[in-house]
């Protein structure tokens, strides 16, 4: 038997299954291991997980984040005009060059740019920017041009073509909804808002306990099989049927280990009262307790500041920067920092001009933040002219899937240009 | 001619499968009573949809917004007011969306017609507008009712409407297409996704027959279509070989004529209905029956229904239940209402299939897609919710909420034995019997406990909470 195939088996049996010995593979499980064998050439990529290898945490800013009031051009003349009663006064800004400064709630993230822990992208965008924010998110997470549409994701393509036979919860994203950018042909990627909740829920422990007896594999879990050779009217699919009691286990297994990982790791660290804080610090303790989780999805809303904005985004970037900067803090005691890359996305950034509210209405191009142990700090990509706009918006020149084939090729060691559908030019920010 | 089932094959299962996929299924006594018709029979009365409308009263969406008195009115406010004003406006009519989801929901629960709904949320999904695009409850139930309409008659009858529906007008740009600056986007997806698919018409038939769709408007007094002469292209046109003087409707006689286009429409009704992927052979022949029938709709179904293919073993309890057949279904089959409207939308949006919101122009992708584990726990989950009242901690679910009436008595009978409630439950959630490990399973759980509703009602969730109840 060749060795790869064997480890992986008995990892499967003892490790997945919670150590059942004496079953026959089930047919699903049979094929899994039919087609890890055909990718046994490149073992690098069946090895690294999320316990030992490079992390990837996503946070996105819902809604169309204030570039320009984020990372302010403080010295440039045209932003005060743009902006009367927005604009935030040179000296109010955390400057960090000549010509550019943080928003003053952003004092965490000044101090990891003084550590050498942050870099920031600047004027990203894709070109003919779409102003909906579904349309725009879609876009982002799908990658693709703004006017092809995808039904998978960005990470969904990643762990389809590079995570094959792994751990299904080598995506975890914390909300509600699975992100559109882990949408996969093979279905990989979990997501829960409270740990507790992600587990089967029923009147009492008996039920429960005859739950987890019905979806352990039964030794005769073969039936189903024989419907691959069926001919008839349809086109054959494999079986539907085994790949629900597939995706069942994976939702026991999975199940299993974030309980038992949540349960033993208590939060040592203290972080801000928010909600993009309590993810953050979810995601951390996973990390800690070892989740085979290469990818990581966190989102933080509220960003679509259409009336009123300098209260409610400074709330929000001070939630923000309180996150990031405990989170980095958690992941250095941790010992896990050079492990992980936190980058951070929105749909679009606003109009340069404020609005009659005092608010911004829907941009384009906008600056976004990678945050780690392993980062190459400093700026990439040019802060756009203020005056040389499309439609009266800033005007892209580092295109969203540099960003991504960046991460993809030098921090999850992936061929991008599969993934990404085209090649796009890398930056060095990791 | 499709091959009929033959007479043999017409069992109780078959019936039940019939119920399932023409419509959301239904409890033992209307599976009964549909086995009882005959196959033919069972196919008239499904698909002879009559009118229901008396037991739906309409709901506020469909009373038209005036956008042009709204319009005038906001000229003599201060900008204050105009800003409260909007977003009263919007609030109002996010709150009437949700109603008209729920009016849709319950008249796929309640109507006696249950087949044309079933259609309906087909042509919804090809059809695909988004509220995301398109945020005015109005015209959103104007698409509905248009696709009601014509669910299960003239597909040519229903392209011309769907050309000049206000909603699908907004939705791909039509509106904003010029006689000197023509739009492409209604189009290029007329014939991408909803006639003949990719590949099967040139970039200039597209750019051709955008200019044939110019001077579709809409009257913001009444947002409803009407035709503005002089933004009309009207000068002559090469589509698919010929040049002639086309208008917008000639351009869908003139796709209607391709062959193609009842391949792409026919496999995509099977897909919809038997839930797998046609043969290139029964593509065609699905085809042939599809045009034979002049795109009947109602004629093409009563075909397929009758069709031996259909009830074949890879089609049969095969197919993935899509969050809104397995919410109205699992209502249907345990003869029991919908959850309360928050609880309902709830569930379908994190299901992932909000009405009026298809995820984009393409609709759901459906079958697989609509499992991953995430969904899958949250299926059990919400089964439980449903069968006992009870939840913690499900998001968006409150904790506790009234128990849906459920009559335990009703679904197990008075006083069974194990054995008898696990035969009855199983016909009724899957139509068929659990294969013996199973069953023998069940019976040693039941075992353990007192016979009380509260035991059947965990019998239920259980066997609710299984890859098998996701499939119909």
């Amino acid at each position: 038997m060749n060795p790869t195939l064997h480890t992986r088996r008995k990892f499967l049996r003892t490790a997945v299954l919670g150590g059942a010995v004496s079953w026959t593979v089930p047919a699903f499980l049979e094929r899994t291991f039919f087609a890890l064998d055909a990718h046994a050439a490149d073992s690098a990529i069946q090895t690294v997980t999320g316990r030992d290898g490079t992390i990837l945490v996503v946070l996105q800013l819902a809604g169309g984040n204030d570039g320009l009031n984020t990372l302010v051009p403080f010295a440039d003349d045209a932003y005060h005009r743009a902006r009367p009663r927005l604009g935030i006064p040179a000296d109010q800004t955390l400057k960090i060059t000549d010509s550019l400064g943080l928003h003053p709630a952003l004092s965490g993230l000044r101090g990891l740019y003084d550590a050498g822990r942050l870099a920031v992208v600047q004027g990203v965008g894709y070109p003919n920017p779409n102003r909906s924010h579904f349309r725009s998110t879609e876009i982002w997470q799908t990658a693709v041009d703004a006017d092809r549409i995808s039904t998978t994701g960005w990470l969904g393509r990643y762990f389809d073509s590079c995570c094959e036979g792994a751990d299904p919860a080598v995506g975890v994203s914390i909300g509600g909804q699975t992100p559109q950018a882990f949408a996969s042909t093979e279905p990989k990627g979990i997501s829960f808002s409270r740990p507790e909740q992600f587990r089967f829920q029923a009147g009492d422990a008996a039920a429960e306990e005859f739950f987890r007896s019905m979806n352990e594999p039964s030794p005769d879990a073969t039936d189903g099989a024989s419907i691959d050779m069926l001919q008839g009217s349809a086109v054959p699919q494999g079986d539907t049927l085994d790949f629900l009691k597939r995706t069942a286990l994976d939702a026991q297994v999975s199940s299993d280990k974030v309980l038992e990982i949540t349960r033993k790791s208590k939060a040592p660290f203290s972080y801000p009262g928010s909600q993009i804080s309590s993810s953050l610090n979810l995601v951390a303790r996973l990390i800690a307790g070892g989740m085979p989780t290469r990818v990581y999805y966190v989102s933080q809303g509220g960003y679509d500041t259409h009336n009123n904005q300098a209260g409610s985004h400074e709330r929000l970037l001070r939630d923000l920067d309180g996150a990031v900067s405990a989170f980095l803090r958690d992941l250095e005691s941790q010992g896990n920092l050079d492990r992980v890359t936190l980058m951070t996305f929105s749909e679009f950034g606003r109009r340069v001009a404020e609005n009659g509210g005092a608010g911004t209405d829907h941009g384009a191009a906008a600056p976004l933040f990678v945050a780690g142990g392993a980062v190459r700090p400093g700026f990439y990509g040019k802060m756009p002219s203020l005056t040389d706009l499309r439609a009266g918006d800033l005007v892209h020149n580092v295109d969203f899937r540099s960003v991504y084939a960046t991460i993809l090729e030098n921090w999850l060691a992936a061929p991008s240009q599969g993934i990404l559908e085209g090649k796009f030019n890398k930056l060095d920010f990791v | 001619m499709l091959a009929p089932l033959e007479p043999t094959g017409w069992t109780p299962e078959a019936a039940a499968h019939l119920l399932n996929r023409a419509g959301f299924g239904g409890n033992p006594k209307e599976i009964a009573d549909l086995h009882a018709l005959g196959l033919d029979g069972a196919v008239d009365w499904l698909l002879g949809a009559g009118d229901d409308s008396d037991l739906f009263p309409p709901p506020r969406a469909s009373e038209a917004e005036d956008l042009k008195a709204h319009q005038a009115a906001q000229r003599t406010r201060t900008e204050e007011e105009r800003r409260q004003f909007q977003q009263e406006l919007q609030r109002d009519n996010r709150q009437k969306i949700d109603e008209l989801r729920i009016w849709w929901l319950e008249r796929m629960r309640w109507s006696p017609f249950a087949a044309r709904e079933k259609a309906t949320l087909f042509w919804h999904g090809h059809w695909a507008t988004s509220v995301e695009k398109v945020p005015w409850a109005f015209m959103l139930w104007q698409q509905n009712e248009t696709l009601r309409a014509h669910a299960l008659g003239s597909f040519r009858a229903m392209v011309r409407e769907i050309s000049r529906d206000p909603a699908m007008m907004r939705y791909l740009d039509v509106v904003a297409s010029k006689r000197e600056r023509p739009n492409e986007n209604f189009a290029r997806e007329l014939m991408e996704l909803f006639t003949l698919g990719e590949g099967n018409y040139s970039e200039d038939d597209i750019r051709e027959a955008a200019r044939a769709f110019t001077g579709y408007r809409i009257d913001d007094a009444t947002q409803q279509f009407f035709f503005a002469r002089r933004q009309f292209d009207d000068r002559p046109k090469t589509f698919f070989g010929t040049t002639a003087a086309f208008d917008g409707d000639g351009i869908i006689d003139r796709i209607l004529e391709e062959p193609q286009c009842a391949r792409f429409l026919a496999r995509k009704l099977w897909i919809y209905y038997a839930g797998t992927e046609p043969s290139q052979d029964w593509n065609e022949t699905l085809a042939a029956e599809y045009r034979a029938s002049g795109y009947d709709t109602g004629v093409f179904l009563r075909a397929l229904f009758r069709a031996r293919g259909f009830y074949a073993p890879d089609v049969v309890r095969r197919q993935v239940k899509g969050p809104v057949q397995w919410l109205v279904g699992t209502c249907r089959m345990l003869e029991m209402p919908l959850p309360s409207a928050d609880v309902s939308l709830g569930m379908l949006r994190q299901l992932g299939q909000v009405l009026f919101a298809p995820p984009n122009v393409k609709g759901w992708d459906g079958g697989r897609a609509w499992i991953s584990s995430a969904t899958l726990l949250l299926r059990y989950n919400f089964a439980g919710f449903l069968v006992s009242g009870r939840a913690t901690g499900l998001p968006g679910i409150p904790g506790r909420a009234q128990p849906v009436p459920l009559s335990v008595e009703t679904l197990a009978g008075p006083t069974p034995s194990a054995d008898e409630v696990i035969e009855r439950f199983s016909w009724r959630l899957f139509q068929s019997q659990p294969d013996p490990t199973l069953r023998q399973k069940f019976v040693q759980f039941l075992s353990t406990r007192p016979p009380a509703p509260e035991t059947w009602r965990d019998c239920l969730h259980l066997l609710m909470s299984t890859p098998e109840f996701q499939l119909t």
